[in-house]
């Protein structure tokens, strides 16, 4: 039985001559819950990219159901990567579009060039980004602008976009490495649950290793563009800690799980309400 | 001071190794600098004893007894269009015309012109090469003198000040408008095309809603300059008051000049204001 993602010899050479992938091959199984470790540098996002052609593979094979995505172009290509969703560490969302908007946007390769200009979104397509806005707990924020947002509704707005595709695979690259710890665990935890209940195959990115271990059902760790471990989360000792991340390297702990971020104290109340008051900034503008 | 690095083995700072008053470096620029002016002054040979102070005088003077007899039609032949005020509004509108003009044509070249909307194969490459080329081009004749050969095809008057000046702005707008989508954040075009959009789409929903606001002020600041330049036009063939303007000062009708330069200056003023409000509230 082919694998559902199958991935070939892949190799990255940027124009400068930087090699990110050395000769990759893996085999991702329908329904994992796969995490990319590394350093900075060691070929996660070029790896990621390759899969959905945002970055064009040097050469090698990625073959997505069948089919083999580096020799696809044009509209088979689009119909690929609307099978594959995808967020960002910068959440990569229209700034001064409504949270909406943007989520509806996840639904474009479904519709026409022309229809997306011509007409209003169908029914179909708005009730499914109310679903996904619902799922993701930020139905009361569907019309205000994406920027208003805090970095951890923002992401989940990035994790409804993709939902919008109905994907089958979903790409994370750093989804959480600009936000706290608390924050962190509440989007992993929508990737978990995308993944168990809806059976999408999850690839996603971490710079820690104890994100890695709590959520991943599979470790691929790595290193100047090659594999350096692919296993169970568990397998990681400190002696292959040291070999990923180097010998000086010391493992630390991400904050504790918690399901809601911490009331904030007095001053940082104070703080934050001073900052929010625009009449304050309008009588110094004078 | 400098013996703080020499113990250490550091390299001493040049700050402290050089004191401004004996740095040659600077007294030579200086020197360059005033040898440069002074050979500009006798290059130009420029020459005071024809100022004639008398003469000047009395013509500032006519220049503020205004003529108003230019504001309302004189004959039956006039309308108020002939007027100093209809001319004045017209040359308003000579600006306001040519500025859509270069505002259509600017738009869809500007797209072909951002490196960042023109990558993936070397067609488009070569696509961003012309625009850029035509860009630069365009804008590096000035109005004037775009002004002075399309008054050669048109013929002298308002179409040859109209697309003139719209030919020197598509120049001035594609590039304004090129840059600011160079500008934008490369982060949503990434994630819209990741969700399988076509190229289109991806401008559409990721690239439009990043520029409308720096599209709308550089119109503006160009709509703004537009008008300003009108006026001037006429002195060129251009059409608009400026040629009314050109001709009173011709026929040395001072007190017509004078109410003219005076309504330029009342536009102008009001079209920097209202420019610079609206693009003040859009940033």
């Amino acid at each position: 039985m082919p694998a559902f993602l199958e991935i070939r010899d892949l190799v990255k050479v940027y124009p400068r001559g930087a090699r990110a992938l050395d000769s990759i091959s893996l085999d991702i199984r329908k329904g994992e819950f796969v995490v990319l470790i590394g350093l900075s540098g060691s070929g996660k996002s070029t790896l990621l990219r390759c899969i959905n052609r945002l970055v064009e593979p040097t050469s090698g094979r990625v073959i997505f159901e069948g089919t083999d995505v580096t020799l696809v172009n044009g509209r088979d290509l689009r119909q690929i990567r609307r099978r594959i969703g995808m967020i960002f560490q910068q959440f990569n969302l229209v700034r001064r579009s409504s949270v909406f908007a943007n989520v509806l946007a996840g639904r474009l390769g479904y519709r026409s060039s022309w229809r997306t200009v011509a007409s209003r979104p169908s029914r179909e397509d708005v009730a499914l980004a109310f679903e996904n806005l619902e799922r993701v707990g930020i139905l009361e924020k569907a019309y205000a602008r994406a920027d208003a947002l805090s970095g951890g509704q923002q992401q989940r707005v990035g994790i409804a976009r993709a939902l919008m595709q109905q994907p089958q695979l979903m790409l994370a690259d750093e989804p959480v490495a600009s936000l706290d710890p608390a924050t962190s665990h509440s989007v992993m935890k929508y990737l978990e649950e995308i993944n168990k209940t809806d059976g999408i195959t999850v690839i996603c990115s971490l710079h820690f290793l104890s994100l890695a271990r709590r959520y991943a059902t599979r470790v691929i760790a790595l290193k100047d563009g090659k594999v350096a471990f692919d296993g169970k989360p568990a397998d990681i000792d400190e002696e292959r800690f040291k070999e990923i991340y180097g010998q000086e390297a010391i493992e630390v702990e991400i904050g504790p799980e918690r399901s809601r971020p911490q009331p904030l104290s007095a001053t940082e109340a104070a703080l934050l309400a001073l900052a929010q008051d625009t009449d304050v900034g309008r009588v110094s503008d004078r | 001071m400098a013996e703080y690095f020499v113990a250490r083995g550091l390299p001493v700072p040049p700050e402290l190794r050089r004191t401004p008053l004996t740095d040659w470096r600077r007294w030579s620029l200086i020197g360059a600098t005033l040898a440069i002016l002074y050979i500009g002054v006798r290059l130009l040979d420029i020459d005071l004893s024809r100022a004639n102070p008398e003469y000047a005088g009395t013509r500032i003077i006519s220049l503020l007894q205004w003529d108003l007899r230019i504001l309302t039609p004189q004959n039956e032949f006039e309308t108020f269009w002939d007027t100093a005020g209809g001319l004045m509004i017209i040359t308003i509108f000579l600006g306001v015309v040519a500025t859509a003009i270069s505002i259509v044509f600017a738009l869809p070249l500007a797209f072909l012109g951002a490196r960042n909307i023109m990558t993936g194969n070397p067609v488009a490459a070569a696509i961003y090469g012309v625009a850029r080329v035509l860009f630069t081009v365009m804008r590096s004749i000035d109005v004037l003198i775009v002004v002075i050969i399309f008054s050669v095809i048109f013929g002298l008057g308002s179409a040859a000040g109209v697309f003139g000046l719209a030919f020197h702005n598509i120049g001035v707008l594609g590039k304004l408008y090129s840059e600011a989508i160079e500008g934008i954040d490369p982060g949503p075009p990434e994630a819209i095309t990741a969700t399988g959009a076509t190229r289109f789409q991806v401008v559409w929903a990721a690239v439009l809603p990043q520029i409308v606001n720096p599209f709308i002020s550089f119109s503006i600041y160009r709509l703004d300059a537009n008008v300003r330049l009108a006026p001037v036009l006429g002195f060129v063939g251009g059409g608009g008051i400026g040629q009314y303007l050109f001709q009173t000062i011709n026929l040395f009708q001072y007190n017509k000049a004078g109410l003219i330069i005076f309504l330029i200056v009342i536009t102008v003023a009001a079209m920097d204001f209202a420019s610079a409000q609206i693009r003040k509230r859009l940033v």
